[in-house]
């Protein structure tokens, strides 16, 4: 719970952080002369005390490095695989929106590197295998990095179809192995 | 390890120069139908007998000289008084005897046995001329046995075509045994397994140094698949090519001077040759497509490859020198694993067809596609013996990779039994 809380924040101090940004950028308007006013005669009104109260937080501020681990461990239990057709490196619409849901993590934990491993299923040959799961990982890349996650943290490795999940021989199992990875590196 | 470090103490003594009349009278494109009956008698011993020494001397010089297609052994039952004599010079040889048989070839020998050190002599007569073709004595240790057969047998095959035999080389593979991939050398037969690597990752896709007993192979032992050089008798390891990205499918030159391979480090993966020091020395594809499996030409000028430029992975050839690529292969949706024969102009290749990768051959100009194996499990991986008559390859029936060889025209398959049941990748060595 207190980690869901804590993404809300982070992204809600993102959305604030790019509307002031927004803000900013406006073009400054031109400043026009003010016309001169009678002076007004301002009637005297009586003081009102306005009552002031110190207010105590007892919760603890959550220190920066507190944040960053949060959301760490939010990326690394968030980050999900996506799946490939067979023989294609493109990406799927559902592939899409898993990497939506990834960068997301992704930049609310910007101290996070991430490993993006490509995998392919065990039929053709090896080497075709190895530069198809690399043309994988590199698509997942891609895509994370035009969603506004930094390319310098994102390295990929091609393990083509030497490391499958489901060792069964079926369209099911070959379909699960075809997959891009995504492992938090240090 | 230790049986690696001790080379082979087989000393080889040509007795006698002989004509080589039968020398390329024989070729071995199509094996089965010119073969020659051939009496194989079993080794005697000179002084005292050492049953099992024989017994496995006769064993191995069998199962070569019957997995080369060349013969038809004449039945031993039938074999008359001559057989039981050591006599083997030519004026010993009773060769009326053998002839009466129908035999066109004898072999004869004889082994002796003096503290460990092994002796063996053997004769291989033209039973029809009654002359000696090829004589030799091999002296070597007594755990040389299966060597000096091998290498026998290699002799006559020389002998009768004018091309060695690859019975005495070696082939390394991929076997998981110890739960990694890693990589393994053995005799031809199977025999006298090793581990080379302990890299505990994954290793792939070995290839022999035509010139020096060495191995190129893929490692992720550095957490990259990078090429690596092995040396075999020293053991001695570097790492060769380690781009970023791919670095596979490593083949040297015929000349042993050059490798090519494929790397990914701008983005794709394309073919390149490295020089054996590793230096990068030329880009030899460009295109946005998968390039990988390279494969020499015999004269190296030329190199098949696999590409899925066109759509499906198909065989291509790349000339080295003026980068132009021709395409080799048409039919089915999915070509793979090329390997040239490094004799003649042939080229094997797997295709998935019905989902089944099977093995095919085709001249490099397109023409005379064949298929050579047939049958349930993917066949792929196939890679030439170095005299070019033989294939070795692995086999995937759904219960495992296992290795097999047959001959070039894809009969005579046999499996490999002794690399298990998780081997694959074999490559075969050149001489030994």
């Amino acid at each position: 719970m207190k980690f869901l809380s804590v993404v809300r924040f982070l992204v809600i101090g993102f959305a604030f952080a790019v509307l002031t940004v927004g803000c900013a950028k406006q073009p400054v308007v031109e400043e026009t002369p003010v016309p001169a006013q009678p002076t007004q005669v301002v009637v005297e009104q009586p003081v009102r005390a306005v009552q002031e109260t110190p207010i105590t937080d007892t919760s603890v501020a959550m220190t920066a490095e507190e944040a960053a681990a949060e959301a760490r461990r939010a990326a690394a239990a968030g980050l999900q695989r996506i799946h490939f057709d067979f023989d294609r490196s493109d990406l799927t619409e559902e592939a899409k929106q898993i990497l939506v849901n990834n960068a997301g993590l992704l930049r609310a934990a910007p101290q996070v590197n991430v490993l993006i491993e490509g995998h392919t299923d065990e039929r053709g040959s090896d080497e075709y295998n190895l530069a198809l799961g690399e043309r994988r990982a590199i698509s997942a890349r891609n895509f994370l990095v035009s969603l506004g996650v930094g390319a310098d943290r994102l390295r990929i490795i091609s393990y083509g179809e030497e490391m499958p999940i489901a060792l069964e021989r079926n369209e099911e199992a070959w379909a699960k192995n075809r997959r891009a990875e995504f492992k938090i590196s240090r | 390890m230790t049986l690696l470090l001790r080379l082979p103490v087989v000393v080889l003594l040509t007795l006698v120069f002989v004509n080589s009349a039968l020398a390329s009278r024989i070729e071995i494109s199509s094996p089965g139908q010119q073969a020659i009956p051939l009496a194989l008698n079993r080794i005697l011993p000179i002084t005292s007998a050492h049953p099992e020494i024989a017994a496995e001397f006769d064993r191995v010089l069998e199962y070569d000289l019957e997995f080369s297609g060349l013969f038809r052994f004449i039945d031993p039952a039938s074999f008359m008084r001559d057989a039981g004599s050591l006599g083997l010079q030519r004026s010993d040889v009773d060769f009326p005897q053998w002839r009466i048989l129908g035999s066109e070839l004898l072999i004869k020998g004889g082994y002796q046995l003096n503290g460990e050190q092994l002796t063996v002599d053997m004769r291989l007569y033209d039973v029809t001329s009654q002359r000696l073709l090829t004589g030799r004595r091999y002296v070597g240790q007594r755990g040389d046995v299966r060597k000096i057969a091998h290498t026998f047998a290699d002799q006559v095959l020389e002998q009768l075509t004018g091309e060695s035999g690859p019975f005495a080389t070696k082939i390394a593979y991929i076997s998981e045994q110890t739960g990694n991939k890693e990589l393994y050398l053995m005799d031809v037969d199977g025999h006298g397994a090793v581990r080379l690597t302990d890299h505990r990752s994954i290793v792939l896709n070995p290839d022999f140094s035509p010139t020096r007993k060495e191995l190129i192979f893929t490692s992720y032992k550095q957490e990259n698949p990078d090429l690596f050089r092995k040396e075999v008798y020293t053991g001695q390891e570097s790492r060769l090519s380690f781009q970023q990205g791919l670095n596979i499918s490593g083949r040297y030159s015929p000349d042993g001077r050059q490798i090519a391979l494929t790397l990914s480090k701008d983005g794709n993966a394309e073919l390149y040759l490295i020089g054996t020091n590793g230096t990068l020395l030329r880009r030899l594809t460009n295109h946005y497509a998968i390039d990988v499996d390279p494969s020499w030409s015999p004269d190296g000028n030329r190199i098949a490859f696999v590409s899925d430029r066109l759509g499906n992975p198909h065989i291509f050839i790349v000339d080295i020198h003026s980068r132009e690529v021709k395409r080799l292969t048409y039919d089915g949706r999915y070509n793979a694993t090329p390997a040239w024969n490094p004799k003649s102009d042939r080229i094997v290749f797997s295709r998935l067809e019905d989902s089944i990768f099977n093995l095919f051959t085709i001249n490099p100009d397109g023409s005379d596609e064949r298929q050579i194996t047939f049958g349930g499990g993917n066949k792929e991986h196939p890679r030439w013996s170095p005299d070019g008559r033989f294939l070795v390859y692995s086999l995937d029936d759904g219960r495992g990779k296992s290795l097999w060889m047959m001959r070039a025209d894809g009969s005579g398959a046999r499996r490999i039994a002794a690399a298990g049941d998780r081997a694959s990748h074999p490559a075969w060595s050149g001489r030994w």
